[in-house]
This record gives structure tokens, sequence and C-alpha cells, in this order.
């Protein structure tokens, strides 16, 4: 499955977040996504999920192009995590990811009503799922632990294991490592390349350039809404405009 | 599933070690307290000797001159104060059960002008013991071993009969209204006291959460056993005419509640104008009565409210937060004025619609007394098993793909879209099975009560609604139940006290949610 | 016509004094983001309040001049006094709860109130006279009757507004409370003091439902204890049909809220017993299909 981004404007009143760009995830890579604060990736990921319709530009999946609607881009197998977690803290773990496995799951509300064998059986399944998926992100597989009460590092797993839950074809992780310890990144690298094996394009947005170049077959720059540079990481590593952009004069927008 | 809780408030750091006598002292707080507990129990509380009621025997400026009549809520305060004296983790639940009883008899005590010193004595004593339960450092949850099944189940069968047991003795404490026992209003208030005591005392040693893990892994039997309990409970001293029609009422009210809590505590969406559910439900059964058989007007009034249900929640489609509270309220009122107004010749406006029959199964009228139970059994039958029936939907859809995703908009709608949930759709099934719950009730409403007009369905019914939610526990199974018994046997308790009735449920909206956001039932 | 004439008059009448209630809706929402139901009830105790100075404190003989603003400190002292504590006691404590908690709290409050008021203040189980103070004459124009009351209360009101607008764009306090309104978060980091910002704003909101209050109890010559939660909800609808966190809207709305109840009653199906069953319909719509209101502007989902 291919998610492209065409030539996406954005703007929030007067305010241009995103300027005329393209942005193409082919399937099963590593994607990252790179840029100063402000530059717009996080705007960019709301377009690429539904959540924002662009003011101009297209989001295409597979050639269609996608609603403004994140729970119609989830239904078509783009799933995300954010950047300030947002789980459902009120919930047990196992039912965080439950949740993430929803559209996966087929019960009618009359089934729901009544508990029956067929409800049975897809609950099961649903649950040995969700299981296998807390299991995978090195989570308690019991999963009772309400959402509220894991550490930080064990949210974010949360997160991308409620992600995993609902078979996407895309994965869309904002700052996978924010706040994280050396150990602790390097197992969420470990983890992403897992992700991928399974055949789950994965698109990352980080501020920790060197974890971005040894892990994505592709890098994008994004500074000031533009696209600066795409291409493999050794390229974008030398590129003179990129090293500008980081350590050089620009400003770092807000 | 409780909403988040108030910032944790620090204890202060310990006092420092005090030297000799002032550490005795504080030492002995406890002992002291429930010494004076059992003292203050069996002290004169009435100054002059009341005619008849629950004051008399003991009621003379005379100390211990009946010392072995320890009956009522002299007893409750005995039994308090031993707990006190020998259960360490009991304390604070008995400090605060001694505490109410206290105030509540000295506030009836003091309306008669008649107080003595039996009610300070135990006031002082309670807030002694409180001071000194809440110095002592916190002791970790106690956990109970759960037992093989043949003991489980014989424990879950003294548990819930105990329930029974404990609920007809709360329905009939203080006698039925004023006209029988003058004191009665105080008499149930502190025999409420005590039983949230007990409560909490079971609870600090870790009981509640054993029997609940029980009855959750022996879940068909706890159902069965606790419905059988209910179905008892017109064998007991409850089981008379009086309180078999409030006990029906209530159930009717516990249905509409659990309807609402599935709408407030599991999809988080305030809905302010919820007893108009109630209302169309019962004005449909209503004009229904005398056509067609009543388990048809019981579906048509279930079937009508939950469309209404849905013309209600389409505008969650569109309407976020705390607009819809607002939106809900409208359309409340719009139903009130408009029954009100008798909108087209359906509700009888002011007139009411009278004569409803009563409900008719196989030829045996619902109102008349079967074998040697009073008139209006069957109808607190029918109503246990409405009451079961909601507990059930709540139950199982809370545990499905649709209730999750309604907490997970409760908890985050932005995220929960993410994760592909259809947010609006979710919410307008949300509306549609409270709604209908709501529609079942009011059909019953309708055929018990005989009459329906528009001024049952007023907002201040949906507010009480909302509070029995609130206070049970918002999203919890049970809550609503224990909630909507709560608000709506008090009224029938306190009738000196029905000028009150809103103004207290207002302030318990704002100490609950200040206080307990979580409601009673609940075990964090 | 002159039916047409007179309803006119009577909506801009109630839109006035609907308006400075809703000021105090829309400052609070635009702020706290809570739909302060109890804020209806700051409205009735004014009232009640300059019921209570004139009944049991004043001397009965009193010129209007000298007694309107007597009854109008009253009303604005009971007001604030009512509106601190609330905010004191009930919400302060909820500021970071759950969303659902401080609007249960809210209704709480305002049964609490209404309650409160209705069982203790002598005689307010039924609806109180209100003192005639100001001059009782009117203005007519062949059949059409206006009452100088109404002429104050349409004068005043837009005025307060502007004087509102006014201090809340220009003053530091203002300036605080806006900066609030954008971003709790990073008023706070710049220094700002958001309980003081929060509290002041309920002042200002109970200052103008203070006045609010004397106006409506000599203008229509009557209060009860339901009157604050009827118009709290006129005033909310008014400010939602504005744009909430709008100054100019509220008063828009309050007008366009007036207006509609007084025709629907008079034109309508169903005439006066429906009357707000009308703007409760034109509230459903509103909030459905423009809830940004007339002025307002849309809230951007955060992810």
């Amino acid at each position: 499955m291919t998610l492209i981004a065409e030539n996406v404007s954005m703007a929030f009143g007067g305010l241009v977040a995103l300027d005329d760009v393209t942005l193409t995830v082919p399937d099963r890579a590593i994607i990252g996504l790179i840029g100063p604060n402000g530059a717009g990736k996080t705007t960019l990921f709301n377009c690429l999920t539904g959540l924002y319709a662009p003011t101009s530009g297209r989001v295409l999946l597979d050639g269609r192009p996608l609603e403004a609607d994140p729970a119609e881009a989830a239904r078509h197998g783009v799933a995300r995590t954010f950047q300030n977690i947002r789980l459902f803290s009120g919930m047990s773990a196992l039912e965080n990811v439950l949740v993430g496995r929803h559209t996966r799951i087929k019960q009618g509300l009359m089934s729901a009503l009544f508990h029956g064998p067929a409800f049975r059986r897809s609950e099961a399944e649903a649950v040995e799922r969700a299981r296998a998926e807390l299991a995978f992100v090195g989570l308690d597989p019991a999963g009772d632990t309400p959402a509220r009460s894991l550490s930080y590092g064990d949210q974010r797993r949360l997160e991308i294991a409620r992600a995993l839950a609902g078979d996407p074809a895309v994965l869309m992780l904002d700052e996978p490592t924010a706040g994280m310890n050396g150990s602790e990144t390097t197992a969420i690298r470990t983890l992403i390349g897992a992700i991928r094996d399974r055949g789950i394009t994965v698109v990352v947005i980080e501020h920790d350039t060197k974890f971005i170049f040894s892990l994505c077959d592709h890098v994008h720059v994004l500074v000031r809404g533009r696209m600066l540079v795409s291409g493999p990481p050794e390229a974008v590593r030398t590129d003179p405009r990129v090293i500008e952009a980081y350590l050089g004069t620009t400003e770092c927008s807000k | 599933m409780t909403l988040d809780r108030p910032p944790v408030r620090h204890r202060k750091p310990a006092a420092p070690e005090l030297p000799g006598p002032a550490a005795v002292l504080l030492r002995l707080r406890a002992p002291a307290a429930a010494v004076l507990v059992l003292a203050g129990a069996l002290l004169p509380w009435a100054s002059v000797v009341l005619p008849g009621g629950a004051y008399p025997d003991l009621a003379t400026l005379q100390f211990f001159d009946a010392p072995h009549l320890v009956t009522g809520f002299r007893l409750h305060l005995v039994l308090l104060g031993l707990a006190a004296a020998l259960l360490p983790r009991a304390r604070k639940p008995a400090a605060i059960g001694v505490i109410a009883i206290a105030l509540v008899h000295m506030a009836f005590l003091t309306g008669l002008g008649a107080l003595s010193i039996g009610g300070p004595v135990t006031l002082a004593a309670g807030a002694l013991l409180l001071w000194a339960a809440r110095a002592e450092p916190p002791r970790p949850r106690m956990e109970l071993k759960t037992p093989p099944p043949a003991v489980a189940w014989l424990v879950l069968l003294v548990a819930f009969a105990a329930l029974l047991w404990l609920v007809s003795a709360t329905l009939t404490a203080g006698g039925q209204s004023r006209a029988t026992n003058p004191y009665g209003g105080a008499e149930f208030l502190a025999f409420l006291g005590f039983g949230l005591a007990v409560a909490g005392v079971l609870s600090a040693y870790g009981v509640l959460a054993w029997i609940s893990a029980m009855s959750e892994r022996h879940r068909i039997f706890s159902i069965a056993v606790l419905l059988g309990c209910a179905l008892m409970l017109p064998f007991t001293q409850a089981g008379t005419g009086y309180w078999m029609t409030v006990a029906s009422s209530i159930g009717v009210y516990a249905a509409t509640a659990i309807g609402l809590n599935i709408v407030v505590g599991l999809a988080g969406l305030l809905d302010l104008g919820y007893v108009a559910f109630l209302g169309i439900g019962a004005f449909t059964a209503a004009n229904l009565a005398h056509a067609v058989p009543f388990p048809v007007a019981a579906l048509a009034g279930a079937v009508t409210a939950g469309v209404f249900g849905v013309v209600v929640g389409s505008p969650t489609l569109r309407v976020r937060g705390d607009y819809l509270a607002i939106v809900t309220l409208a359309f409340g009122e719009i139903f009130f004025r408009a029954a009100q107004n008798d909108i087209g010749g359906l509700t009888g406006g002011a007139n009411s619609i009278p004569g409803i029959p009563p409900i008719n199964v196989l030829g045996l009228a619902f109102n008349e007394p079967v074998g040697g139970l009073p008139g209006g059994s069957r109808y607190y039958m029918i109503s246990v098993l409405m009451v079961a029936g909601a507990m059930a939907v709540l139950a199982n859809l809370r545990r499905s793909r649709t209730g999750r995703a309604w907490l997970a908009i409760r908890e985050d709608e932005d995220v929960a879209r993410a994760m592909g949930v259809r947010t609006g759709r979710a919410k307008i099934v949300a509306f549609l099975v409270g709604a209908t719950l709501a529609g079942l009730a009011g059909a019953v409403f309708a055929h018990k009560l005989g009459t329906v007009g528009y001024e049952s369905f007023d907002f201040s019914e949906s507010v009480t609604l909302l509070a029995a939610v609130v206070l049970g526990g918002m999203g919890t199974v049970p809550g609503a139940v224990v909630g909507a018994s709560l608000l709506f046997v008090l009224p029938e308790k306190l009738r000196e006290f029905s000028d009150y009735r809103l103004m207290l449920f207002g302030l318990a909206l704002i100490l609950i949610m200040r206080f307990r956001p979580q409601g009673l039932v609940s075990s964090s | 016509m002159a039916t047409l004439a007179q309803q006119i008059v009577n909506g801009l009448v109630l839109g006035a004094l609907i308006g400075l209630i809703a000021l105090g809706y829309t400052m609070v929402y635009g702020i706290i983001k809570l739909i302060n139901f109890a804020h209806g009830e700051v409205f009735m105790v004014g009232a009640f309040g300059a019921h209570f100075t004139s009944a049991y404190l004043l001397p009965d003989a009193m010129p209007w001049y000298a007694a309107l603003p007597v009854l109008c400190v009253a009303a604005v002292a009971v007001s604030v006094t009512v509106a601190v504590l609330m905010e004191r006691l009930a919400y302060r404590p909820l500021r970071d709860a759950h969303s659902l908690a401080p609007l249960i709290t809210a209704l709480g409050v305002s049964i609490l109130l209404q309650e409160v008021v209705r069982v203790f203040y002598p005689g307010a189980t039924a609806p109180l006279p209100f003192p005639r103070v100001f001059v009782d004459s009117q203005l007519t124009a062949g059949s059409l009757i206006v009452q100088w009351t109404g002429v104050l209360a349409v004068a005043v009101s837009p005025l307060l507004a502007a004087a509102l607008h006014w201090y809340v764009e220009r003053s530091r306090l203002g300036r605080a409370m806006r900066a609030v309104a954008e971003d709790p978060d990073t008023a706070r980091l710049m220094g700002i003091d958001l309980n003081r910002v929060i509290l002041a704003t309920f002042v200002l909101g109970a200052v103008l439902a203070g006045l609010g209050a004397v106006l409506y109890g000599i203008h229509y010559g009557q209060i009860d204890t339901t009157m604050g939660f009827q118009n709290g909800i006129f005033a909310f609808t008014a400010a939602v049909l504005g744009g909430i966190g709008s100054i100019r809207g509220a008063m828009l709305g309050a007008f366009c809220i007036g207006m509609v109840k007084s025709l629907a009653g008079q034109y309508a199906w169903g005439g006066a017993q429906y009357d707000y069953v009308w703007v409760f319909v034109l509230l459903i719509l509103v909030l459905m299909f423009r809830p940004q209101g007339f002025l307002g502007r849309l809230e951007r989902v955060r992810a």
C-alpha cells in the first residue's frame, strides 16, 4: 500500500504550516521525517492521517483520495501514535489495545447485548491478538494495569501496541523516543525494525538525526513548511542545505 | 473506571516523637475514643421522656437506667465502638459512622428541644476517633485468597443473604412515615450511616474486594443468587403493600438511571433532559394501554423512546463536548413544554392521562395480592427483572467492542477517531440504548401508577437521575442502582424534609465531584 | 402593526437584559471553557439582594435617584460575593479534573442556590413584587407603550458591554484574560496569576449580572427563584449564537434571542405557551450548524 501526499498545503488563518509538500510513502520501508521545531512535521502527519483536510493538494491512499476523517484513515490501514502521549488513561492497557483493534473486530450490537457464541469467539480472538501485541512491544501481556499507572516508556510502547492492533499497512510514529534514555532508544529502534519485518511501513518523526539516519530507508527534511530535501540517509546527511538548516544561520521558527 | 481523581493531598510528615507523657497520650487517643463511643451510646440522649419511637426507653437523665436495653442506634454505636477498639483498620469508617449517627440524632433532638449529653459526647468521641485514625500511617491493602468453589459458593450465598437483610432493614428502618413514627427520618438516616460504616469496615479488611473477586469468578452463580435474593424481598419484613410500591418505583428509576449511566458514565455524554425518554415511554404506553396488551405497549414505549433517543443524539454528530449538555437540556424542556400543553392530544396536558389499567398478563391483574403476598409484589417482581435486564445490558455492552468505543470516546474523542472508531455512530447507539431502557421503564411506570402527567418529567427529575448516576459511580454496573435506591428512598423516608430535597441533591453533586468523583461504588 | 411594534420593543428590552447575563457566560466560557450553569443564579441572587435591601433596609419613601444606586450596589455586592464563593469553593478545586466534573458541579451549584433562596428567603416560594423605584410612567405613541425602565435597560446594557469590551481590550487585567483564554499554560509560564485572572472574570460577570438583575426587577416588577435558570439558558443561547468568547457577539445574540422569543410568542405556532421552545429550537440549530456563532471562530483539533 502506498500513501502519497500530493502538493499538500495547509494554512491556519494566515499561518502557512505546509507549503506544497509532496511525499511518497512506499510499501515496506522505514521513512524518516526530520526538521526543526515548527517545521510542520506533525501537521503533515495530521494531514496524512485524515485529522486535517489540506487547504490545497490531496492525500492519496493506493491511488484513492483519503477522506479527511481519521476513522476512515484507520479503517484503511493508516495508524499512528501521538507526540504527547494520548492513551485512554482510565482504561487498562489491554483495553487500550482492544480499542486499537476496533476496526477489525466484527461484533453486532445484538450479539454484544447477549454475549452469544459468535460474540465470545470474536472477543476471545481479539483479546488473544491484543495480548500478542502487548508481548510484541515488550509489555506484560495480562495488560490489566490502568494505562495511567504505566511508566513513561511503557506508555510510549503501549501507544505503539495500540496502533499495531488495527493491522495497519502504514504506522506513523510521532517522536517515539522523545524523553527516552540511550538504552530505551535502542530498544525502540529494534522494535521499529521488527515492525518493518512484519511488512508494515513505518514513518517516523524524530529530532534525533543519528537515530533517523541509522534506521531509515528514506529521509525527508521539512523546513518551515517546505520539503527541503528527500533521499537516502547518506545523501541527506551530507546535503549542505540540511547542514545549514540544522547548524547554520536559519533561525528556528515557531 | 472512574473520573480522574483529584490531586493527591499530601499527608503532613509524621509529627516528631514527643517525649514521655505526650506520646503516651497520643497513642491512647484511639482506645480512649472507642471507650468514649461506648459511653456515649449508653448515656441519655434526650432530656425528657419522649412518647413512643426510638428514644423513650433510655431517654431520661438517669445514667444506665436500663443498660440491657441496647437496641436501635445505641446497638449500632456499641458495635462501632467495639469495632474501633478491636480492629485497627476499622477506625476511620467507624468514626465516620459514629459521627453520622450522632449528628443525625442530635439534629432531631435539638429540633425537639430535648437534646441531652449522649449526642455531644458521642460526637466528640467520633471526632477523636477520626483524628486518631487519620494520624495513623497508611496500611497496605488487605488481600484475601480466593477459596475453593464450594466455600466460595457458600460465602456468596451468605453475603447476598446478608445484603437482602440489609436492604430490607434499610427500607423498613424508621417505619413508613411521620404518621407512624415521628423519629422515622432520624432512625433511617442513622441506620444508613451505620450501613455505610459497616461497608467501610468490610472494605478496609478487603472483604468486599474478596467477595467481588469471588462473584466475578463464579459469575453465573452470583447473578442467579443475587436475582433470587432480590425476588425474595416480598417475603421479608419489607413485604407490605407500601414497601412493594416504593421498591417497584425505585426499580423503575433504577432502570432509567442505568440507561443514563450508559450515556453519561460510559460514553461521557452529559444528558440533562434524560427524563424525557421515561416520559415518552410512559405516554406511549398510556395511549396504547386500552388498545393492546402490556408487552406490546411496553415494546412500543421502548421503541418510541429509542427513536427519540436517536433524534436527540443526532446533534452529537456535530456538537462537541459541553454544548451537548445544553442541547439535551433544550430537548428536555421542549418535551416538557409540549407535554404540558397536551401536544397532539397525546399527553392530557394539565389533566394527565388517567385510568391506565394495571398490567394484566394471562388474566392476572398485577395490582391484586397473590397468595400471602401483598398487592404490588408482582410490580416489584417485574421491576426487579427489568433492572436485572438493564444491568445485564450495561455489563455486557461494557465488555464489548461498542462499550470500549464509548469509553474511548469518553477518555479522548480525537484519539478514538484516530483508532478507527466512528464516534458519531457510537454516540447515537449510546443514546439509542439508553433511551430504549428509559422508555421500557416508562411503560411500567405508566401502568403501575395508573395515571401519567407531564409534571413527573420536569428538569428536577433529570437532575435526580443524574445525581443517582454520579452518586453511585459513573460507568459502574451496580452504581446506578445504588444511587437510584438512595435518592428515591430518601424522600420517601424524609417527607418532613421534602422541601430540602433538591437543595441536598445540588449539594451532593458538588461534594461528590469534589471529594469522591468516582462515586460510592468503586474499588479505588 | 401596532402589535408588531410592541413585540419588537418587548424583544429589545428582553434582549438588553439577557445580554448582561450573556456577557458573564461568554467571558467565563472563553477563559476556562466551563458552561457556568450557575451564572444565571448569580443574576437571581442579585435580584434578591436588591429586594432584601429595599424591603428590609431602606426607608419606604425614597426618591428613585437615591434608591436605584443603593439597589444596584446591593445587587452587585450579593452577586459578586456568591460568584467569588462559587469559584473558590466549587470550581477552583476541580481546575484539572475531568471535563464532566466541573459541569456537573456547576449544575449542582445552580440547583443549590436556587433552592437555598426558595426555601430560606421569606416569601420566595412564590414570585415577589420588586419595588417600583424607577419612574412608573411610560412613553406612549399611539397604542405603542414603552416603559421608561425599558428605555433605561436598552440604553444601559450596550453601554456596559462597550465598557467591558474597552476594559478587556485595554487594561492590564483584560490583556491577561485574553492571554489565559488563548492558552492557559503559556499564560501561566509568562507569569500571569491564573487564579487571579479567573476570579476577576467571575467578578466582572457578576457585576454585570447584578446590574442586570436590578434592571430586570424594576422593569418586570417581580422576581422569582427560577428567573436565573430560565434567563440563564437564554443568555447562554445568546452567547453561543453570537460566538462564545466574543463580547459584541453576546450582545448581538441577546438581542436576537429577545426578538425571537417576543415575536415567536406572538406569531409562531403554539403562541406564548411555546415561545421559549422556539428559543431552544434556535439554540439547537445554531449549535448544530454554526457552533462558532456569528462572531466566533472555530476551534482547531489538537494532536
